[in-house]
């Protein structure tokens, strides 16, 4: 389980994370929603390690994460898929995907084979073009290969941040009921960023709501979604 | 005929060496973000220590791949002790901007190039030694005449195409190489899927260092060996690896045979003083046409 206290992250004097708490549930999809500049991205990579913060504490399994190297923390089971259908465009599909389990290759042999068929079940679009550059993929399938190159790390927890992010409504549902039905059958916990308030809330346990860096709430997310005037005020709409 | 199969195949021989220490500079642009101007400086150093073991009686053998090993080594050592160091400052006043941060680590090695002359000269003394050869440097006579080609040429373009082939298994085929080209290609994607980048930036340190050595091996049995002789090869290799495309391995061993090719038939067929304005013409032509390179940049990716 992952439990962040009172964390302040700023870039010079931007302070983008304003002593935020919060926690990610065990098994369960935990989605943190806010408009534009919130901070969202700013929390997913703080976790991760790609900013340090500049106070605050970060538990994961009982030990404090701060100040750990982003290759560490992957090691130690948290996978990060940051904005913007993060692949590299000029490795093919297959060597992306590879790329994820690279540090598991000796002591989890059979394992990593395994995995990658199981990214290929999952999206059968990554295996019919396995051999193609990633660069050549649409939107969509660059988001489902970020992801698969994440989940052949064997995280507990999986960051993803906005994967509905300039893609088609019914790619990002496709996205979307794969990562939960991932959570729901494999017990993955999911910390899920997303703009798209309703398409997240209608799928996570529970939704945190992100404003200026601070938490406004922080509630079940059949609540949350119910609460007009929270919408109203922060989400505009 | 016999000047132009002379031109080509001493044009062959050379561009194989260029080729080499124009990958060897891509290598570390790509994977740690630095012209590495003390390229050849690192290749000079470990001749050194070549030719000081072979004159000490050791085999020519022993010196070769000590000598490897040794630019391998110095490689590493660069990267650890200053590079490193240099580019984990990133947070201070002096390296705020992306230029600054760009340009200061090409200013370490030009630092770093002028300490290693500066060594090999106290320890060495700054005159020029020869080196040796691992095979004759005279024709090969055929049904009574010299032919232009020797058997060093041969033992030069076979171990570099060996060293290319195997280099490029290396990327292509092997985890490491993937991690590296990772790195090379997105760092923060790279360190996000659990690559060690800090170990892969060492270690294309550590390929290029031994890839610009055996271009000092091979190359000084032609030109003499002094604090000062590789420069010219620096010179020539960055150009060729400009000219081939400086973010592409494959660029820079065509640009390094292209280079290599051009300085020999303007020697033979002009003159030996019209090698530097040809040089030139070369690089100007490229850029002019293709600013990133024969095989450079984003437009040859997408193919």
């Amino acid at each position: 389980m992952l439990k962040i206290e009172n964390l302040t992250t700023s870039f010079g004097s931007v302070v983008a994370l304003d002593g935020v708490s919060m926690t990610a549930h065990e098994s369960k999809i935990t989605t943190v929603i806010g408009a534009n500049g919130a901070g969202k991205s700013t929390l997913l990579r703080t976790i991760s390690g790609l900013e340090s913060p500049a106070s605050g504490l970060i538990t994961w399994e009982g030990q404090s994460i701060v100040g750990r190297k982003p290759e560490d923390i992957v090691r130690a089971g948290i996978a990060h898929v940051p904005e913007g259908h993060a692949v590299i465009s000029e490795l093919s599909v297959e060597e992306n995907i590879n790329m994820g389990s690279l540090f598991r290759r000796r002591s989890h042999k059979s394992d990593v084979a395994a995995s990658l068929e199981e990214m290929y079940q999952l999206f059968p679009r990554l295996q019919e073009r396995r051999k193609q550059l990633a660069g050549t993929l649409s939107g969509g399938e660059r988001q489902m290969l970020a992801i698969s190159r994440a989940l052949v790390s064997r995280p507990k927890l999986l960051l993803l941040d906005e994967p509905s992010l300039g893609l088609a409504p019914l790619v990002v549902e496709q996205i979307i009921d794969c990562v939960n039905t991932l959570c729901r059958s494999t017990g993955l916990t999911v910390l899920l960023v997303e703009q798209n308030a309703n398409t997240a809330l209608g799928v996570a346990d529970h939704g945190v709501l992100l404003a200026l860096g601070k938490v406004v709430a922080d509630r079940p997310a059949a609540e949350l979604k119910a609460d007009s005037s929270l919408r109203a005020a922060y989400l505009g709409y | 005929m016999d000047t132009f199969l002379a031109a080509l195949f001493s044009g062959t021989s050379r561009g194989a060496i260029y080729a080499l220490v124009a990958l060897g500079l891509v290598i570390v642009w790509r994977g740690a973000g630095v012209v590495n101007f003390a390229q050849m400086g690192q290749a000079m150093f470990s001749t050194y220590i070549a030719s000081t073991l072979i004159q000490n009686g050791n085999s020519y053998w022993v010196g070769f791949f000590v000598a490897l090993f040794a630019g391998a080594a110095l490689g590493a050592l660069l990267d650890v002790l200053v590079m490193r160091p240099l580019s984990n400052k990133k947070k201070t006043e002096l390296l705020s901007s992306e230029s600054m941060r760009a340009a200061i680590p090409v200013i370490a090695s030009l630092g770093i190039l002028g300490v290693l002359q500066a060594l090999a000269g106290i320890i060495w003394a700054a005159e020029e030694r020869g080196f040796p050869a691992p095979a004759a440097q005279e024709g090969f006579t055929v049904a009574g005449s010299v032919m232009p080609f020797t058997s060093f040429d041969l033992f030069v373009i076979s171990i570099v195409l060996i060293t290319l082939t195997l280099t490029t298994i290396f990327f292509k085929r092997t985890g490491v190489g993937l991690a590296m080209r990772a790195t090379a290609l997105n760092q923060e994607v790279a360190r996000l899927s659990g690559i060690r980048t800090n170990f892969t930036r060492t270690l294309s340190w550590a390929i290029s260092g031994a890839a610009s050595s055996l271009a000092g091996l091979l190359i000084t049995p032609t030109s003499n060996l002094s604090p000062n002789t590789l420069d010219l090869v620096l010179i020539i290799g960055f150009t060729a690896a400009v000219v081939g495309g400086l973010d592409s391995p494959a660029g820079a061993v065509l640009g390094g045979f292209i280079l290599g090719l051009v300085i020999s038939f303007v020697t033979f067929y002009l003159s030996p003083e019209d090698v530097f304005i040809s040089i030139l013409a070369v690089l100007l032509i490229v850029l002019i046409v293709k600013p990133r390179g024969i095989l450079g940049g984003k437009d040859s990716r997408r193919v």
